[in-house]
């Protein structure tokens, strides 16, 4: 299978403050890799320096091949990020926001069937046509699923994708993440919750104080920690590390 | 659709918005208003007064020329430049002891008041005495001001009237006005771009010249105070929504994201900025008839002073490039802007700029200033609009191409700034995280232990 994500001993410093030490990590394509961790502990800086919007200070990203510090442009022509707590342009409508993204990314008859999935992705009804400022926190976040999706990237990057929403909407958007690695999708997410990441995805991260203390599927860090959920896992970790 | 052309709309219409229009609007409104008050007070005041005159029955003079009455006197003056069917409107009788009433009633603007020994005191060759009793009523500047100036000056011509009537023949007047005033200095010369012109000086063109300039600084400084804000109050919107990350990391160049989020301010500064001198004009052409009423008007294309085709092309470069160097500092300042809130913070130093050389231009100009102002004014890229109607009027032309030049090469260097920020941690993490920042913070710490 082929590497869609590699990190080799990426460190992250501002100033005399190491923010992330040396993570080394690959992702295979097709694969939903989880990023676990405290807040702080170094999961949105290591996803925006894989977004291309945060310099590496030392060591190397591949998206594909392709090197994020010395082919920003085709790397970012690969990815989609999805920040924490996004928001979209609040004056624009659902389907303006998305034609606005498609853009950038296509033109004419293949611009029309990039908003029309867009739109089918966000699953928002007659609502699609109304102002981004009247949605609700889980229409946006639908919505800015249906935006990071739509292009068909090799590698989607969502952080924290579900904080803040209900559990009847963070339900749906785990659904629509399983939905979007089914269609071939690479997914590197990260979370505070341990169920979701249990559930949605094939292999987790847990970092810790800017380290990757360990790697693997939900099941063999269970079996390797002797526990029984994810978040007695990482504790173990965490106080073990 | 291009990149570059799909961020320019996006930003367009964000900043057009209802409310933003709307403000642009109110404000041409309300110049307009300004203007139409300011001129019906130059009309109300410019208009022949009304004048009161008391006590002139008993006091009319016999001279060698034949019988002198205030009174008839200053109908003859009202003569010249009104119809006899409306003189009495104007010159109106009064009494003596009904003064006050008669002049509220009536709604004179003065009355004169002969005193009880006036044909006396002139006919034993002693001035006699009038009183100019006005009313005090609450006006503006311009009214009262207009109103106060006249009673002196009817006054003026009554004695010159008088004057003439005492001396009797021409011959006889000529060798008095020689005697009290040997010396004719009546006439002046003023040398404009080394040619001389009759009967105008620097104060007139002065005069003149500010009435004409005197809105551009306000307006360039209402323009880059107004671009500044919004092109700043975008960025802190733009973090405080993530959108920003976003639109980084979709394939475009950082340099279109800058270059359009430029041209969209700029095109939208321009749009305001028409709006505000369409304003302007109406609040200038009240200004202009002020300055003829004072009795400055000069034509200052009849003086060379005037403005051609390409200097007005020269301005609007100028005005072009200050915007430039606004937005290129608006986007180095909403670089570091955390949010909405503390992006409307970051457009302090961009005001100060844009306020200190409108008062220098306005009140002592390039040309009053002393060697550490002009650097001050050189060195503040807005200045340079804001100078060059005056120096393009007299004829400096080296001062405006410097002035292009270097707000060309102030623009690029901002904008060259900007797409390294772009491409550079800060636009995410803020000052707080940046290494240099985190430095110095380290050798605080290390220093208090």
């Amino acid at each position: 299978m082929v590497d869609a994500l590699v990190l080799k001993d990426v460190r992250k410093s501002y100033g005399q403050r190491e923010a992330v030490h040396g993570v080394s990590l690959t992702v295979k394509e097709g694969e939903v890799f989880g990023l676990i961790g405290h807040n702080g502990a170094g999961k949105t800086t290591m996803l925006r320096m894989i977004s291309t919007i945060l310099k590496i200070t030392s060591g190397t990203i591949e998206v594909y091949g392709k090197d994020v510090a010395k082919e920003s442009d085709a790397v970012r022509s690969m990815i989609s990020y999805l920040p924490e707590d996004a928001g979209a342009y609040k004056d624009m409508t659902g389907r303006r926001y998305l034609t606005f993204i498609a853009n950038f990314f296509a033109s004419g008859a293949e611009k029309e069937a990039m908003v029309q999935k867009g739109i089918e992705l966000a699953d928002l009804g007659d609502r699609i046509d109304s102002r981004i400022d009247t949605y609700s926190k889980g229409m946006t976040r639908r919505l800015l699923i249906a935006r990071a999706i739509m292009s068909s990237p090799k590698l989607a990057i969502l952080d924290e994708v579900t904080s803040g929403l209900d559990v009847i909407n963070a339900f749906e958007i785990r659904e629509v993440i399983r939905q979007i690695a089914d269609s071939g999708v690479t997914i590197v997410m990260s979370s505070h919750n341990m169920f979701e990441v249990d559930m949605v995805c094939d292999r987790v991260g847990m970092v810790d104080q800017g380290n990757l203390i360990d790697v693997g599927t939900p099941a063999e860090l269970k079996e390797k920690y002797g526990k029984e959920t994810l978040e007695e896992v990482f504790v173990a970790a965490v106080k073990g590390a | 659709m291009t990149d570059l052309a799909n961020i320019v709309r996006k930003e367009v219409k964000e900043l057009l918005t209802p409310g933003s229009i709307a403000s642009v609007l109110i404000m041409v409104v309300l110049f307009a208003c300004l203007g139409n008050i300011i001129g019906g007070e130059v009309e109300k005041s410019t208009a022949l007064p009304v004048i009161g005159v008391a006590n002139y029955e008993d006091e009319t003079i016999d001279t060698v020329s034949g019988e002198w009455n205030a009174y008839e006197a200053l109908k003859n003056i009202y003569r010249k430049s009104v119809p006899p069917e409306d003189i009495d409107k104007y010159v109106i009788p009064m009494n003596k002891d009904t003064v006050y009433e008669d002049l509220t009633k009536s709604g004179a603007n003065f009355a004169l008041v002969l005193n009880d020994d006036f044909k006396e005191s002139i006919e034993s060759e002693k001035r006699g005495l009038i009183d100019i009793i006005y009313v005090y009523q609450p006006s503006g500047m311009i009214n009262g001001t207009v109103s106060s100036t006249v009673g002196p000056m009817i006054v003026s011509s009554l004695n010159s009237d008088l004057s003439s009537m005492i001396i009797g023949s021409e011959t006889e007047k000529e060798h008095v006005k020689f005697l009290t005033t040997p010396i004719d200095g009546s006439t002046a010369i003023t040398y404009i771009k080394g040619e001389p012109h009759k009967d105008v000086t620097p104060s007139d063109i002065s005069s003149q010249l500010t009435s004409q300039t005197m809105f551009i600084p306000i307006i360039i400084m209402i323009i880059i105070m107004m671009v500044g804000s919004i092109v700043i109050s975008s960025m802190g919107s733009e973090k405080e929504n993530k959108t920003l990350e976003t639109l980084l990391t979709l394939p475009i160049k950082r340099t279109t994201i800058v270059t359009g989020k430029i041209i969209a301010a700029a095109t939208v500064g321009l749009i305001f900025g028409l709006a505000y001198m369409l304003g302007m004009s109406f609040y200038l052409t009240s200004i202009t008839s002020m300055s003829s009423v004072a009795g400055h008007s000069v034509d200052l294309n009849e003086l060379g002073l005037g403005l051609g085709l390409a200097d007005y092309a020269l301005i609007a470069i100028s005005m072009f490039l200050a915007i430039a160097c606004a937005l290129g500092i608006c986007m180095i300042l909403g670089a570091f802007a955390k949010n909405y809130k503390s992006a409307q913070t970051m457009t302090m130093p961009l005001s100060i700029l844009a306020i200190i050389p409108m008062f220098i231009t306005m009140f002592a100009g390039w040309y009053g200033a002393n060697i550490l102002i002009k650097s001050v004014l050189f060195i503040i890229p807005f200045s340079h609009p804001m100078m060059a109607t005056e120096a393009l009027m007299n004829g400096d032309l080296t001062l405006v191409l410097a002035g292009i030049i270097y707000m060309t090469v102030f623009a690029l260097g901002s904008i060259l700034i900007t797409v390294r920020l772009y491409k550079s941690d800060i636009l995410i993490t803020g000052l707080g995280q940046n290494k240099y920042i985190e430095m110095l913070k380290g050798m605080g710490r290390r220093s208090k232990h």
